[in-house]
């Protein structure tokens, strides 16, 4: 299975964000550069000094907006590489980040990821296509259908999935970046107005608009760049898959988690760590179901048994395995370009210690999985 | 004459299009079948792919009622939307008319049904659509 073969070490020594949520004063290139800005400054590297970047986004507002973005903060020449795919546009950009410093073409690099998403369900295909008259081009559409399914395999309560969201919540209300910050209980997430069949409003992820970035840098070059080395957070995975025959026939649902298990293992593989090692995970909880199967593709829990994990609060900032700490999906929103960076974001400040309230006990071994259309995904396994 | 929505996925087999078949494709060297068109198999690598048409029953693999259709769904609000399982393995997602929602049932077997379905305010985009419909039993 081994297919990649990484060369020098590499780490994350700057997060940044722009807040989720809806700013319509604020353009896509505003989102971005108020993130890059804020990674740059935690990273203590100058603007000059990146020699180059990657930034997600999937929604066109011109051409190489990546360029015209990174022009606000001087012209220096580098190469900038606009990405697109599709939800894991973000978690893209920083795998191509990762791999351009391993490979040893890079010693640093910025990966980056805005979107400014329209609000209304979110379709693939274009407008013109057939799949429009037959009506299931529709993302929570496909989560409901995957809902329907796990709920009758496994036996999970309504109540399960929608613990999911209480939880998701209440990690959002002690972050400041968060789009949806209130609270709810069970009762409250099952009352909400159905979206698909069992999905309800409030277990389908926001639309948003947001930013994210992160600043990489070779281990050997940590020294010369005078980069604070108990910040810096080592990337110990980096893989990205796209969809796969896996004997498991055709599958028409989105977001299938049999597509998260190559990506997981191959990661696993390449940290030299199982998921018994993991603290902490981030993970595409664009609908509540999401992170269940997710987190069982993952092979944190056995398949069918995540729905009882979360019940009994082993997912809570508290619990063995604490899931989508800062919100996630459901409650931190989701501007595609941003997400995956996101899901870094999170990752690096837990590692660090400097979570504040949702910081969770001691964490080493943090994973974040990014997942998006055309059966895209990626993992990232972060340590400390 | 009515036009199959997807004419690599449905072929009609009467004048007034209300009847036809799902075509799928299968492969020569390891039997594989997936719905809609293929040139390459995706389990086994072959070129050597031939067209079947597919069963016009299935089975309910799972199912959804769309409360907020996806924008430009020309059809009611709300719908049922099943991912049907056919014997030949495929999945194929399409809506479930006459259907009441109480009666949806993971395992239901359903049946092929073609319906004319145009868009609204789009000259000439009259389709002949699949979709199931639950059979007795």
């Amino acid at each position: 299975m081994t297919q990649f073969r990484p060369g020098r070490d590499v780490y994350v020594v700057g997060v940044g964000l722009h807040a989720f949520g809806r700013f319509p004063e604020e353009s896509l290139s505003d989102l971005a550069r108020d993130a890059v800005v804020d990674a740059l400054r935690d990273s203590g590297v100058p603007w000059p000094a990146i020699p180059v970047a990657y930034f997600g986004h999937v929604y066109y507002h011109g051409m190489s907006v990546g360029e015209t973005t990174l022009a606000q903060l001087g012209l220096t020449g580098v190469p900038i590489i606009n990405v697109e795919n599709a939800c894991s546009s973000g978690s893209t950009a920083f795998w191509q980040a990762y791999w351009g410093i391993t490979s040893g073409v890079f010693d640093l690099a910025l990966a980056f990821g805005a979107e400014k998403v329209p609000g209304g369900p979110v379709t693939v295909t274009a407008e013109n296509s057939p799949a429009r008259y037959i009506g299931g081009d529709h993302m929570m559409a496909g989560y409901a259908l995957r809902m329907t399914r796990y709920m009758e395999e496994t036996g999970a309560p309504a109540s399960a999935l929608a613990q999911v969201t209480v939880k998701a919540r209440q990690n959002a209300s002690m972050n400041p970046y968060a789009h949806r910050k209130d609270t709810y209980s069970v009762e409250d997430v099952l009352n909400s107005r159905l979206i698909a069949d069992p999905l309800t409003l409030y277990q389908c992820c926001p639309t948003s608009e947001g930013g994210a970035a992160a600043v990489l840098c070779a281990g050997d070059a940590l020294d010369a760049h005078g980069i604070d080395r108990s910040r810096a957070i080592r990337i110990a995975a980096a893989t990205l898959t796209s969809g796969n025959y896996n004997g498991r026939g055709s599958d028409h649902s989105a977001f299938s988690p049999y597509r998260t298990e190559p990506a997981a293992l191959q990661a696993y593989e390449m940290a030299g760590i199982g998921p018994e090692d993991v603290d902490l995970v981030q993970v595409h909880d664009a609908a509540t179901i999401g992170e269940l199967q997710q987190i069982e593709a993952l092979q944190l829990f056995p398949y069918g048994e995540a729905w009882q994990a979360t019940v009994e609060g082993r997912t809570a900032l508290t619990g063995d395995v604490p899931v989508n700490t800062d919100g996630g999906l459901l409650a931190m929103g989701h501007p595609f370009g941003a997400t995956g960076i996101r899901m870094v974001h999170e990752t690096v400040t837990q590692l660090r210690g400097e979570a504040g309230p949702r910081q969770v006990d001691n964490p080493r071994v943090g994973v974040a999985q990014c997942s998006g259309a055309g059966d895209v995904t990626t993992v990232h396994i972060l340590t400390r | 004459m009515p036009v199959p929505v997807d004419e690599r996925c449905l072929r009609l087999t009467s004048e007034d299009g209300t009847a036809g078949t799902l075509l799928g494709m299968r492969c020569v060297d390891c039997d594989v079948v997936v719905f809609g068109p293929a040139t390459f198999c995706q389990s086994c690598s072959s070129r050597e792919l031939t067209e079947v048409e597919l069963s016009t029953e299935g089975t309910l693999y799972s199912h959804t009622i769309v409360r907020v259709p996806p924008a430009g769904w020309p059809g009611p609000v709300p719908y049922v939307l099943g991912e049907v399982e056919l014997p030949e393995g495929p999945h194929v997602l399409a809506e479930v008319i006459d259907c009441p929602p109480d009666s949806l049932r993971v395992g239901m077997p359903v049946a092929l049904a073609l319906q004319p379905v145009s868009m609204a305010d789009v000259a000439d985009s009259e389709r002949v659509v699949y979709k199931w419909r639950p059979t007795a039993g």
